[in-house]
């Protein structure tokens, strides 16, 4: 079987990273955040869109990657993703596009040790590396944690 | 099945289901009140004709056979005695297990449970009593029945039909179909006449006005139908026939052809009349009536739809009135001012659409009491107050659950035994008290019980045990705070060696909930008294006035609701008392809280004056220091999604006229 599937591809300080794009509502470029005080390290604050408030998730924070350039200097932008009954943003630093990709060029490369459950491997593409991201595996362990307390 | 008519079925059948607990809870205070007798027939025999009508065979069958028991007690035939209650109550249970399976799987079986065997239970009540009763009831035919004359035209061949028919050994009968006042679906009720009539292997020789009239409903409440059938007495298909729903009357008489005139007209008339034993004076067409035209059943999602819309409109209106402001336009003032009006207006009625009395909650307790109470062999007062006020149905939906745990807690845990009581100098019957009231703006619903209260030291016991605290550090605990441990998770006083079972379960279900919806619970306790366990909610959830203030440059929202006045202070005026910062007003001690140290939001400059926002919580006030008080508005609460579960500060998000986010501050968890 050779599934094909498409994936969102965005940077992270200087990494390429993927999201499936199903799970994609839409990106919004320079949204303003307002923080939430006392809320968990890894989540930037909340932003208006379109009336509703919607959670922003600070990617590189909750893959544990050091801030490497501080994302307010460069561009940034916020992926909307839906997952289940949640909808939420994820901080990330420049969007490249969507790409179409196969199984085949999916390597499961032991679950990238850094980032656990949270990738799906790593999407080989023209000399490129992609680490291929779980949103489901991301917003469940931050559900998990909040639903804990 | 239509969908509209099943949710519809589905309401109307709790509605009844929760009348019929109600009339037979009054029948069971008063075995002697006869209008309750009659409440319950009413309702067990429309809820008969709505089953029916959807299809649902057993429920139809075991409310029939209800009816006919309850009939008998109308009629002065049978004695309304525990027994028989029991039954009754059981037979409801088991409707509202029917209702659950339908609900749950669109049919209507019941794994564990033998229907037939309630069924027939049922008819053995009603059979025992036949035996007594025949003379009597034949004495009432004779009163009633008056000899009919038909005016139903019938032509030869239908004549010779019908002769023929009874030459062979088959009834011709003549009916008269009569359906309640106010009945709705007309054909729908004619066509289940005729259905009924086949499947009694009966078949209509004529009907008057003919079928295309009766399908198109052009007849006013009664039609006539000649049929022939085997072997079936007149009470047979009467019987058959008076289970249809909404039909009122029905009479049935012999048909015999003869000539009448010269014109050669036959008439249909009728030997030896029954007329129906049923009360002539019905009066709950009328009922029904009344209740069509004073409300009209809404989808919630619409109402959802329509205080989203209501939100977004107000969000608007702030957000001109700031680009004015901007701009210093006055020409627009008046007409604003109007707008604002309005928008309120509309914002109040849209609120009080979406409010419910809590007696839609409230009443399904009693019964629950009462089984309780007979399980536990504890004789329960309970008492319900302030059922007309009113909640937004969201909070009405969610805190049923809670109010079930606490009034269970306080039947099971905190009423004694009689004995117990007795000894303790008190009246045998215990005192549980479900009460509701307005408080400012919050709702107040409380449940009170005369029992054993909550020993406070028991609580401290197992909390230290549990690790939730230290010996030292309770030392110096209020009351209240000792209680708050029930609302752990987990937690009871629960002691093996008395076997007496702690008040903490469920507690945290209750904590949750009420929580969630912005409120809060506390408990007071005396020990050998009683204990009130009492819910705090807001009145609406939607739409709140709040006073929006700055620290650096962010804005949060204080509900109005918490707030008890705003002031200016100097920074000489705070004092250190047992290292807490207070500040002294009019002789009031009021501790402070810098909200910027509380949300850990770096902060350097502290200016000469302060402003303080004082808030009220139960009865106690604080102060919460801010750098800037920005102004009062109306904004629309926003939840901040399961992300921020974990933020006990905030009770969610709003949306400001300039596209902004102020988060509103749960003044409670900031103190």
């Amino acid at each position: 079987m050779n599934n094909e599937f498409e994936v969102l591809v965005y940077q992270v300080g200087k990494q390429d990273m993927a999201f499936d794009v199903e799970y994609v509502g839409m990106v919004i470029e320079k949204p303003e955040i307002t923080p939430v005080p006392r809320s968990k390290q890894t989540i930037k604050g909340v932003t208006n869109l379109r009336g509703r408030i919607v959670p922003v998730i600070d990617l590189g924070k909750c893959l544990g990657l050091d801030d490497s350039g501080d994302a307010s200097e460069q561009t940034w932008n916020v992926i909307v993703v839906n997952w289940e009954d949640i909808e939420a943003g994820f901080l990330v630093n420049s969007v490249r596009g969507v790409l179409r990709c196969s199984d085949a060029e999916v390597e499961q490369v032991s679950k990238v040790e850094k980032f656990g459950e949270k990738s799906k491997g790593i999407i080989k593409k023209d000399e490129k590396l992609i680490v291929y991201l779980s949103v489901d595996q991301i917003l469940g362990e931050l559900t998990a944690i909040s639903e804990l307390k | 099945m239509n969908e509209q008519y099943f949710s519809i079925f589905i309401d109307e059948t709790k509605e009844y289901l929760q009348a019929l607990n109600d009339s037979l809870l009054k029948l069971e205070r008063n075995k002697e009140d006869i209008e309750a007798v009659n409440e319950t027939f009413r309702a067990l025999h429309t809820l008969k004709g709505m089953a029916g009508t959807m299809g649902f065979d057993s429920m139809t069958k075991l409310c029939h056979k209800m009816e006919q028991v309850l009939d008998m007690v109308r009629s002065g035939n049978l004695k309304i005695d525990d027994t028989l209650l029991d039954k009754l109550f059981l037979g409801i249970d088991v409707l509202d297990k029917i209702l659950k399976s339908i609900i749950e799987s669109g049919n209507e079986s019941l794994k564990d449970f033998d229907l037939d065997e309630l069924i027939a239970s049922f008819s053995q009540v009603s059979e025992q009593r036949k035996e007594v009763n025949k003379p009597e009831e034949a004495e009432s035919k004779t009163e009633e029945s008056h000899t009919f004359q038909g005016k139903l035209e019938i032509d030869d061949s239908v004549k010779r039909v019908i002769e023929s028919a009874v030459s062979k050994g088959f009834e011709a009968y003549y009916l008269k179909v009569i359906l309640e006042e106010g009945t709705v679906f007309k054909a729908v009720r004619a066509y289940m006449v005729f259905q009924k009539i086949e499947q009694i292997g009966g078949e209509i020789l004529l009907c008057s006005p003919p079928v295309e009239e009766l399908e198109e409903e052009k007849f006013d409440r009664d039609f006539e139908i000649i049929i022939v059938v085997r072997d079936k007495k007149k009470e047979e298909v009467r019987d058959a026939l008076m289970s249809i729903s909404e039909i009122e009357n029905v009479v049935i008489q012999n048909a015999k052809v003869k000539q009448m005139s010269s014109d050669g007209v036959n008439k249909v008339y009728a030997e030896k009349a029954i007329a129906k034993t049923g009360s002539p004076e019905k009066p709950e067409p009328k009922a029904k009536k009344r209740r069509l035209t004073q409300t009209v059943r809404v989808d919630i999602d619409k109402l959802d739809t329509l205080m989203n819309l209501m939100g977004e409109l107000v969000i608007s209106r702030s957000r001109i009135i700031d680009t004015l402001k901007r701009y210093n336009i006055k020409d627009v003032d008046e007409s604003l001012s109007q707008l604002s009006r309005i928008t309120l207006d509309l914002q109040n009625i849209v609120m009080k659409v979406r409010m419910v009395p809590v007696a839609f909650v409230f009443n399904r307790f009693p019964r629950m009491v009462r089984d309780l109470s007979k399980q536990l062999g504890k004789e329960i007062n309970f008492v319900i107050k302030g059922e007309e006020t009113e909640l937004d149905r969201t909070f009405v939906e969610e805190i049923g659950e809670p109010l079930l745990h606490l009034i269970r807690n306080a039947i099971d845990h905190g009423i004694e035994s009689k004995e117990e009581r007795l000894a303790l100098g008190k009246p045998p019957t215990g005192n549980v008290v479900l009460s509701a009231h307005h408080e400012g703006n919050n709702v107040v619903i409380e449940v009170q019980d005369d029992g054993r209260g909550i020993d406070k030291n028991d609580v401290l016991k197992h909390a230290i045990e549990r690790g939730l605290v230290t010996e030292s550090e309770a030392a110096g605990y209020s009351d209240e705070k000792i209680f708050e441990f029930l609302f752990t998770p987990g937690f009871s006083t629960k002691d093996e060696a008395s076997e007496v079972s702690g008040r903490g379960v469920g507690m945290d279900v209750v904590k949750n909930v009420v929580g969630s919806l912005n409120g809060n619970v506390s408990i007071e306790s005396l020990p050998g008294k009683g204990t009130t366990v009492s819910i705090r909610l807001p009145l609406t959830l939607a739409i709140i006035q709040a006073l929006l203030v700055r620290v650096k440059s962010l804005v949060y929202a204080i509900p109005i609701a918490n707030i008890d006045s705003t002031l200016s202070i100097s920074h000489d005026e705070i004092q250190n008392i047992q290292d807490r910062e207070v500040i002294v007003i009019r002789g009031e001690i009021i501790p402070i809280t810098k909200l910027w140290e509380t949300l850990q939001i770096p902060h350097n400059k502290v200016g000469e004056s302060m402003n303080v926002v004082i808030v009220k919580v139960g009865n106690k006030k604080h102060g919460i220091i801010v750098d800037a008080l920005i102004g009062q508005e109306d904004i629309v609460i926003k939840s901040l999604g399961k992300l921020f579960l974990d933020v006990k500060e905030f009770s969610g998000g709003a949306i400001l006229g300039d596209g902004s986010i102020a988060l509103i501050l749960n003044v409670t968890n900031i103190i």
